[in-house]
């Protein structure tokens, strides 16, 4: 299943939203245009949907409504979010989930719900607020969805939304959990139990992945061999690795040792081969050799074939959208306004469509139009 | 035998692949450094002055699509007014490298599952192989296969999104050079240039 249309209100940067989304959409724009934004909904949905998670937890995660909603919505203070659900790009929606939220006026401002929805193809299943809403409000600060008693009918999309996978590996983080203090963020976005999260799987399944990985690194960084997974006399567990050098046995290291591109590889690698959820990646191409990059957009597909799943993912990258197999249809172009970022498909752009029929690929046809305006006045910056 | 040290400069990762496959099959023990490949024409274009000056040093081999141009000789001498260093392999792929892949046609139309006659008997003749390769591998009854090379319905790409990587493969596992050779005279040429190719070092150089 995929998210095939998302339609947002008031949504951080955005203030509307209406998008198609297919099996790999890749998110382009200038800096701070709302692309690791439009990747934060559906880690929304994840966090209402997740166990011991919720609409409070999530909203809370995040701030406060204040924070999420839209800096430039005035007319309308509600948040909206609506998603689609289809077995694949293009087809009808199975499921439609619709939530709206808005801040309460006075007390404790908490998060309520405006409204709950879930259509199982065009049959409405769930229409909130009901009756027993109104007759106690305090039902509306909880969404059906993360309520096992409530959602018996859409549990599917429940499921959906828990297994929702980001990742924005730091690999300082991974290379020093300990030096980071502090409760770990929900969902580990940015990798510093990565570590943990390789030992807790299944040893068949650590195995065969890991060896995957190992001959997909073998290509990248030709030194390293033997990659495993081992624990040190506190059972803490780390990655290892034979480093050749002109000593016959090389070198074993450990993660530590390894270069930023070789753990976000690492990382990279893993989340691909793990699972086959919604995949959420920020800026993949971050510390990898441009060789590699414009090699990542066939990797991605090759490896996200073999399971179905939907990978959405942010860029900067002019070596990864010059691959010509993306089609414009594919990129999402963020564009700031006053009014907050516009998102539409590259393809729904004249300009850049006929570009594209020209032969360009859209990292020549696209990337040029998520330079600010303004950029050239950096050269008179002192 | 001494190594021949090269460097490649290419178009696209297929020709590319293709050029470290004519290397190894030439039999000579050439050892290839870098790769130049930034994609497309125009950079080749912007390189050749660069690549016929280093060619001093190392010998470069560059290949690239006739495209739309009249001939070979016409393109060279419109890239390269200067004289051309003997250093220096300047091939052309007529129109464009895919033909040279569907020059095998047994071996491609294998690939494909397609019947042999739909893939043209002198590769070089083919007028547009980029447009071809996805148009024959359209017909084609694998799906996974059909889905990575050809562009989905509506897509302004004009090619699949695993179109290099399933091609590599072809190239890499069942395209061989001598059965290609025989249906495209550009590709027999370029093969005979760098089997008979001696690098000139020295003052003559």
């Amino acid at each position: 299943m995929i998210v095939s249309h998302a339609i947002l209100k008031n949504w951080r940067n955005f203030q509307e939203v209406n998008v198609a989304l297919g099996d790999r959409v890749f998110l382009a724009g200038p800096n701070a245009s709302g692309k690791s934004n439009f990747l934060d909904v559906f880690r929304f949905l994840r966090d209402i949907a997740k166990p011991g998670g919720g609409l409070q937890q999530a909203v809370s995660n995040r701030g406060s409504i204040s924070q999420i909603r839209c800096l430039a919505a005035t007319r309308e203070p509600n948040l909206e979010i609506e998603v689609h659900l289809a077995s694949a790009a293009g087809k009808s929606p199975d499921w439609k989930y619709a939530i709206g939220i808005k801040q309460e006026v006075r007390g404790y401002r908490q998060p309520l719900l405006t409204f709950e929805r879930v259509w199982r193809g065009d049959d409405l299943l769930l229409d909130r607020p009901d009756d027993s809403d109104k007759q106690d409000v305090l039902r509306l600060t909880q969404t059906h969805l993360e309520q096992i008693n409530a959602n018996t009918k859409f549990r599917e999309i429940a499921k959906f939304f828990e297994a929702v996978l980001y990742l924005h590996l730091v690999p300082q983080l991974v290379r020093y959990p300990n030096a980071f203090a502090g409760p770990g963020l929900a969902g580990d976005p940015f990798g510093r139990s990565f570590l943990e999260r390789v030992a807790k799987t299944p040893q068949k399944t650590r195995k065969s992945r890991l060896r995957k990985i190992e001959s997909a690194l073998r290509l990248a960084v030709p030194q390293l061999t033997q990659l495993a997974d081992t624990k040190d006399e506190a059972g803490v567990p780390h990655l290892e690795a034979v480093y050749k050098h002109w000593r016959f046995k090389g070198a074993k290291q450990r993660e530590d040792q390894f270069s930023d591109g070789t753990l976000r590889l690492i990382g990279l690698l893993w989340s691909l081969l793990e699972g086959d959820s919604l995949l959420l990646l920020e800026e993949p191409e971050l510390s990898l050799n441009s060789g590699i990059v414009s090699r990542l957009p066939g990797l991605l597909y090759r490896l996200q074939r073999q399971k179905k799943r939907q990978i959405i993912l942010s860029t900067h990258s002019s070596d990864l959208l010059s691959d010509k197999g993306i089609g414009g249809e594919e990129v999402l172009l963020l564009t700031p306004s006053p009014g907050g970022t516009q998102i539409e498909a590259a393809s729904s752009i004249e300009e850049v469509r006929a570009l594209l029929e020209g032969g360009l690929s859209v990292a020549d046809a696209a990337l040029p139009r998520t330079v600010p305006h303004s950029v050239d006045h950096l050269e008179l910056f002192k | 035998m001494a190594p021949i040290p090269i460097n490649l400069a290419v178009e696209d990762l297929l020709s590319e692949a293709v050029l470290r496959k004519i290397l190894r099959y030439s039999g000579r023990p050439y050892a290839i450094g870098t790769c130049f490949c930034k994609g497309g024409y125009d950079y080749l274009k912007r390189g050749i002055l660069g690549f016929n000056n280093a060619a001093k040093a190392t010998p470069f081999l560059v290949l690239t699509d006739l495209d739309r141009a009249e001939c070979p000789p016409v393109l060279l001498k419109k890239w390269l007014p200067y004289p051309k260093h003997p250093n220096l392999i300047f091939r052309v792929a007529v129109k464009e490298v895919e033909a040279w892949l569907l020059a095998h046609r047994d071996a491609f139309a294998k690939f494909l599952g397609i019947q042999r006659r739909l893939i043209p008997p002198n590769a070089d003749d083919i007028s547009d192989p980029k447009q071809l390769l996805p148009s024959l591998a359209r017909k084609s009854k694998k799906r996974q296969l059909r889905e990575a090379i050809v562009p989905s319905l509506g897509s302004t790409a004009r090619i699949g999104p695993d179109y290099n990587g399933r091609l590599i493969f072809f190239i890499e596992a069942a395209w061989d050079v001598t059965a290609a050779m025989q249906n495209s005279n550009s590709l027999q040429r370029t093969v005979q240039a760098i089997t008979n190719f001696h690098p000139q070092w020295g003052e003559m150089a």
